[in-house]
C-alpha cells in the first residue's frame, strides 16, 4: 500500500517508522528539512520538503496514486484543508487530525466527506477516553473493552504478594478457564507467553477475561478497587478538558493550572470543576489543596517531566490512582519503572488508531498496549478466512502473536488450542510488531 | 555488532559474483578460449563457499544497523576483488597475485588503471570478465543486490546510504529497493542502447559490448592496448562521449528525462554546471591545441572534448596521449582529475555537486565578510542548502585533499619521480585510470612495485566509497560502542 504522512512530527514519525517496516511504500512530506532528514537516515521512506496544503507538493509526492494520506500536521485547518487536496488529487482515503470535537458529530461528517475528508482522528480526545477508562476501573494499568464489554482486557502490575506469582500458566488455565495471560511486559520486553512460563514480581501483566470473571483476576494479583471520588487534574490543558466532559457530575474535580487564561476557560466550561490557579511544581500548593486526600491524580499538563513528578510525588503521598501523560517516547520506559501509575501517550494512541486503515483485513478495533510495543486487534472473521480452517492449535499461529478470546453473538468466550473459529466472530488477536503481517494472511 | 549478519551478506554477494563468471564462462565457451577451466573452477568456489555461508547463517537477525552497513559496503569490495581475481590467477592470463588483484579491485571501483601490457592477446573469456567486473561495480554491487535479492530487508536502507554516500539524499521511489531497480533498469537501458549503436557504427559485437560495458561504468577498461584509440572511426568516438557523458549524469535525471519532464533536467543546477565545465574546458584546450599543433580542426575538436569527457566523467577511455600535449594543456587536464561526474551517477573523484557547492560558499563568504550580520544561504537548485550538508562537503573536501597530499609524499617513496607520484595517487583516488608521467595514457601501472598496487588498490576503494564509509572503519569511536 502507498501511503502520503503530512507531518513529520511524533505522530507523523511514529506512523511512518511503523508502516514502513510492514513493507507499505511511505511518502513523508514536511516543510522542515532538518525534521525530514533526521529520519531519512533510518527509515526507508522517501521524504519531500514542501507544504502540506500546496498543490504543487503535494503532486512531488507522487499522491495520484496513493491508498491513503494521513494529515497529522500539528494544525488542524491545515489538515483538513491538505485532505480535501489530496482527495481533489486522486487520493483513494484520507485521514485528518483534528483538534475539535464538533467535526466529530454524525450530521457534519456527511459534509465533510464530501470535502474528500473521509476519517478523522481527534488524539486529545482519544487520550481522554483512556484517562476516564482509567479512573474509573481501579486497580489496572489499562482497561479495554471489546465489544461494548464481553472481553476485557486488563493490563495489571503484579508485585510479591499476588497469589499468581510463579505459577505456570498451565496450571492456571485449568483453574481459571475464563482467564488468559495474553502479554507480559518484563523489564521493559514485551513477552508473547506460552504454557510453561510464569510471572514473577514486578510484571506488568495482560489478560483477557470476561465480565464475570473480572473480580477473580483482581483477586489473583491481590488488588482491591475502590471507588474514586476526588480527582485532582495537574494541567487544564484540552486532554484534561475533554476528561472532565467525560467524568460528568459524580466526582469531586480539582484542576490546578498556570495560566489564568486557561483557568477562566475551565472554569467557565465545567462548573463541577475547582480551579486553582497555580504552579503544578508548586509543592505546597498541591499539598494545601489536599493531594494527599485524592483517590486519582491526573497530570496532563502539556510538560512530561512536571506530570511523572507530580504523580510520583502523588504516589509517594498515597494516591492510589495516577495517570501520567507523557508524550515524550523516549521517557516511557523510564517512566514505567518508576512506579507513577498508568501513562497515557496520545501519539501512540493515535497512531494505533490510525494503522488499521492500513491492513487489508476487517479490522474493528486496534489499540496498542501501553508500556509495550505489542499491539492487540478485534478482527472480524470472513467467510473462507484461512482461520475458520481448523482449530487454533492446528493453524500454525505465528509465535510472536496470541489469540486472547473470541465474541461469538452476544457472548465472549477465553480462546482454548481446541476452539473453532467461525465466519462473523471477533477475535481478539495480542501480537508483536514482527507478527502483524503474518497475522493479516490468517484472517483475509 | 552483528557479525553474523555481515557473514550472510557476504554469502549472498559472493553468490552473485559467482553467477556473473557463469556468464564470462559462457563467453569463452562460445570464444573457446583456454580460459574456461579457469571460470568453472573460480564460479564453482564462488558458488559454493556462497551457498554455504547462505545455508550456515539462515537464523540469523536481519536487522542491520549503521555499524554494520558501513562494515559489509567496505568488505564486500575487498572481498569481491579477492575472488573476483582468481580467473586471472587460474587461466595464468594474470599469474602474479598482487597483479591480478590490483587489475581486479581497478575493475571494480570503475579506476580502470591496468597492468596488462598485451591486451588483445587474451582470451575473450578474461576480456569479458575485466568489462564486467566494472558493469558491476559502476551502478554498485550493493544497489545490484538490492535490486534483484529479497535478504536485506529494512537494513538495504543502511547498505545504499553507505555505497551511494553523495551530498543530499536523492529518491526515486519510496522503496530503497524499487530505487535500486529503477537505477538498474536504466543502466541496463543506457548499456544496451550503446551496444546498437556501437555495433552500427561498425565496432565488433564483443568490442562493442564490453566497451558499453566500461562505458556505462565510467571505468575505462578497454579490450585494445590502444584503447578507443584503436578505433580512427569519429562516429565510434563521438557515440562513445555521448554515452560517457549520460554516464556521469546523475541517474534520477536520466528517469526523469525518459519519463518525459525535461523540464526538470534543463534546469537542474549541477548538471547545468557539468555541461559548463565540459564546454569551458573543451574550448580552452581545443584552442590550445590548435594553436599549438598540426591537427585538422575536426580531429582537435573531437580530440580535446573525448580527453575532458573522459577525465571529467572517470572514465579514462583515451584517443590521444594528452602528455605529449603542451604542459599547460595536460595540466588542465589533471585538474580535471579532481572533478569527477555528477552526484548520482556512475562517476568516481569529488562529483559536480561538491565542487559546485563549495565554489558558490567560498564565494559568499566573501559577501558575508563585508555585510557581518547578513544571512547569505548557500542555495541550490533554488532552495538553501542545510549548513550541516556544506559542513559534510567541506569535511569531504578537506579529507580528499589530505589524502591526496599524504598520498603523494608516501609514494614519491615508492616511485622516484613526483609527477608520477601525484598522477598514479589522483588517478586512483578519482577512480580515473590513467594518470601522469610513467602511469600516463599509453602507460600501464604494471612497473610500480607491488607495495605501491596495494597502496593505489585501497586508495581506489576509499574513492570509489567517497572516503568516509571507509574512513569511518578506522575511527575509534566507531569501533567503541
Amino acid at each position: 500500500m502507498k501511503v502520503v504522512i503530512a507531518g513529520a512530527g511524533e505522530v507523523g514519525t511514529h506512523l511512518a517508522r511503523m508502516l514502513s517496516s510492514e513493507d507499505h511504500d511511505i511518502v513523508l512530506i514536511d516543510d522542515s528539512p532538518e525534521k525530514l532528514f533526521k529520519i531519512n537516515g533510518d527509515v526507508d521512506l522517501m521524504t519531500v520538503a514542501g507544504s502540506a496544503h500546496s498543490f504543487q507538493d503535494l503532486k512531488q509526492t507522487g499522491l495520484a496514486k496513493a491508498d491513503l494520506f494521513i494529515a497529522v500536521t500539528p494544525s488542524e485547518e491545515r489538515n483538513v484543508l491538505a485532505c480535501s487536496m489530496a482527495s481533489y488529487l486522486g487520493v483513494a482515503r484520507t485521514i485528518a487530525r483534528i483538534n475539535n470535537s464538533e467535526y466529530l458529530m454524525p450530521r457534519y461528517r456527511a459534509k465533510l466527506n464530501n470535502l474528500g475528508i473521509h476519517e478523522l482522528i481527534y488524539p486529545e480526545s482519544l487520550a481522554a477516553k483512556e484517562i476516564v477508562a482509567s479512573i474509573k476501573q481501579t486497580g489496572t494499568r489499562q482497561l479495554i473493552e471489546f465489544s461494548n464489554g464481553k472481553l476485557l482486557l486488563m493490563g495489571i502490575k503484579v508485585r510479591e504478594d499476588a497469589p499468581i506469582l510463579n505459577k505456570p500458566f498451565e496450571q492456571l488455565q485449568l483453574e481459571d478457564e475464563q482467564i488468559m495471560v495474553v502479554a507480559i511486559n518484563r523489564e521493559g520486553r514485551t513477552i508473547i507467553p506460552n504454557g510453561s512460563d510464569y510471572l514473577i514480581n514486578g510484571d506488568i501483566v495482560f489478560f483477557v477475561t470476561t465480565r464475570m470473571e473480572q473480580q477473580r483476576v483482581f483477586e489473583l494479583t491481590a488488588k482491591k478497587p475502590f471507588e474514586v471520588k476526588n480527582i485532582m487534574f495537574l494541567g487544564g490543558s484540552r486532554i484534561a478538558q475533554k476528561a472532565i466532559e467525560k467524568l460528568g457530575d459524580q466526582y469531586r474535580i480539582k484542576v490546578v493550572e498556570e495560566s489564568i487564561e486557561k483557568c477562566e476557560q475551565v472554569a467557565g466550561k465545567y462548573g463541577n470543576a475547582l480551579v486553582i490557579n497555580g504552579d503544578c511544581r508548586n509543592l505546597k500548593l498541591l499539598k494545601d489543596e489536599g493531594l494527599e486526600k485524592m483517590d486519582a491524580v491526573v497530570a496532563t499538563t502539556g510538560n512530561s517531566e512536571t506530570n511523572i513528578l507530580g504523580c510520583h510525588l502523588a504516589k509517594t503521598l498515597g494516591v492510589r490512582r495516577t495517570i501520567a501523560e507523557v508524550e515524550n517516547l523516549a521517557f516511557m520506559g523510564l517512566a514505567e519503572n518508576m512506579n507513577i501509575g498508568s501513562i497515557v501517550n496520545k501519539k501512540l494512541i493515535a497512531a494505533s488508531y490510525i494503522y488499521r486503515f492500513t491492513l487489508n483485513a476487517a479490522i474493528s478495533k486496534v489499540k496498542c498496549l501501553t508500556a509495550s510495543d505489542a499491539e492487540v486487534f478485534e478482527f472480524i472473521v470472513k467467510a473462507d478466512a484461512k482461520i475458520t480452517q481448523k482449530p487454533i492449535k492446528d493453524l500454525g499461529f505465528p509465535d510472536e502473536a496470541k489469540i486472547g478470546g473470541i465474541i461469538r453473538g452476544e457472548e465472549g468466550y477465553i480462546a482454548g488450542g481446541n476452539t473453532q473459529i467461525k465466519e462473523g466472530d471477533k477475535v481478539v488477536v495480542f501480537t508483536l510488531p514482527s507478527g502483524i503481517k503474518k497475522l493479516e494472511k490468517f484472517f483475509k | 555488532m552483528n557479525f553474523k549478519i555481515i557473514f550472510r551478506v557476504l554469502g549472498f554477494l559472493l553468490f552473485v559474483e559467482g553467477v556473473a563468471m557463469l556468464l564470462a564462462l559462457f563467453i569463452s565457451l562460445l570464444y573457446q578460449g583456454y580460459d574456461s577451466t579457469a571460470f568453472i573452477i573460480s564460479s564453482g568456489i564462488n558458488l559454493s563457499l556462497g551457498g554455504t555461508i547462505i545455508l550456515l547463517t539462515r537464523k540469523v537477525r536481519p536487522d542491520i544497523g549503521r555499524h554494520e552497513g558501513y562494515i559489509i559496503v567496505s568488505l564486500v569490495w575487498v572481498v569481491f576483488s579477492l575472488f573476483g581475481c582468481l580467473p586471472y590467477i587460474i587461466s595464468g592470463a594474470i599469474p602474479d597475485f598482487t597483479n591480478a588483484f590490483f587489475e581486479t579491485i581497478s575493475g571494480f571501483t570503475t579506476t580502470g588503471s591496468s597492468v596488462l601490457t598485451d591486451i588483445e592477446s587474451l582470451p575473450h573469456g578474461i576480456l569479458f570478465w575485466r568489462s564486467i567486473s566494472q558493469w558491476l561495480g559502476g551502478m554498485g554491487i550493493i544497489v545490484l543486490s538490492l535490486a534483484i535479492l529479497p535478504v536485506f530487508g529494512i537494513g538495504g536502507m543502511q547498505l545504499f546510504m553507505a555505497e551511494v554516500p553523495g551530498p543530499t539524499p536523492d529518491r526515486i521511489s519510496p522503496r530503497i529497493r524499487q530505487t535500486a531497480k529503477t537505477l538498474w533498469g536504466i543502466y541496463l537501458i543506457f548499456t544496451v542502447a550503446e551496444i546498437l549503436l556501437l555495433w552500427v557504427a561498425g565496432m565488433g559485437v564483443f568490442d562493442a559490448v564490453c566497451h558499453s560495458f566500461t562505458t556505462m561504468a565510467t571505468g575505462g577498461f578497454s579490450t585494445r592496448q590502444a584503447s578507443i584509440a584503436h578505433w580512427s572511426s569519429p562516429a565510434i568516438q563521438y557515440i562513445i562521449i555521448v554515452f560517457m557523458i549520460l554516464a556521469g549524469t546523475n541517474f534520477t535525471l536520466s528517469f526523469m528525462a525518459i519519463k518525459g519532464r525535461f523540464a526538470r533536467v534543463i534546469k537542474d543546477e549541477e548538471f547545468k554546471y557539468y555541461i559548463l565545465f565540459i564546454l569551458i574546458f573543451t574550448a580552452v584546450i581545443f584552442i590550445g591545441l590548435l594553436v599549438s599543433s598540426h591537427l585538422k580542426v575536426e580531429q582537435a575538436f573531437r580530440d580535446s572534448l573525448f580527453q575532458v569527457v573522459s577525465i571529467i566523467t572517470t572514465t579514462g577511455f583515451a584517443t590521444a596521449d594528452y602528455l605529449t600535449w603542451k604542459p599547460v594543456l595536460y595540466m588542465l587536464i589533471f585538474s580535471l582529475f579532481f572533478f569527477g561526474g555528477s552526484a548520482g551517477s556512475t562517476g568516481g573523484g569529488i562529483k559536480i555537486m561538491r565542487i559546485v557547492l563549495l565554489l558558490k560558499n567560498s564565494y559568499y563568504e566573501l559577501r558575508r565578510m563585508v555585510h557581518p550580520q547578513a544571512i547569505i544561504p548557500v542555495k541550490f537548485n533554488n532552495t538553501s542548502v542545510d549548513s550541516k550538508i556544506i559542513t559534510n562537503v567541506l569535511a569531504f573536501f578537506m579529507f580528499y585533499f589530505a589524502i591526496f597530499a599524504a598520498s603523494s609524499v608516501i609514494f614519491s617513496i615508492i616511485e622516484p619521480d613526483m609527477e608520477s607520484a601525484m598522477g598514479a595517487v589522483a588517478t586512483s583516488l578519482g577512480n580515473i585510470g590513467p594518470g601522469l608521467g610513467n602511469v600516463g595514457p599509453s602507460e600501464t601501472f604494471v612497473h610500480i612495485k607491488p607495495i605501491g598496487k596495494w597502496f593505489l588498490s585501497f586508495l581506489m576503494l576509499l574513492g570509489r566509497l567517497e572516503l568516509f564509509t571507509v574512513l569511518v572503519l578506522f575511527s575509534p569511536s566507531f569501533w567503541r560502542e
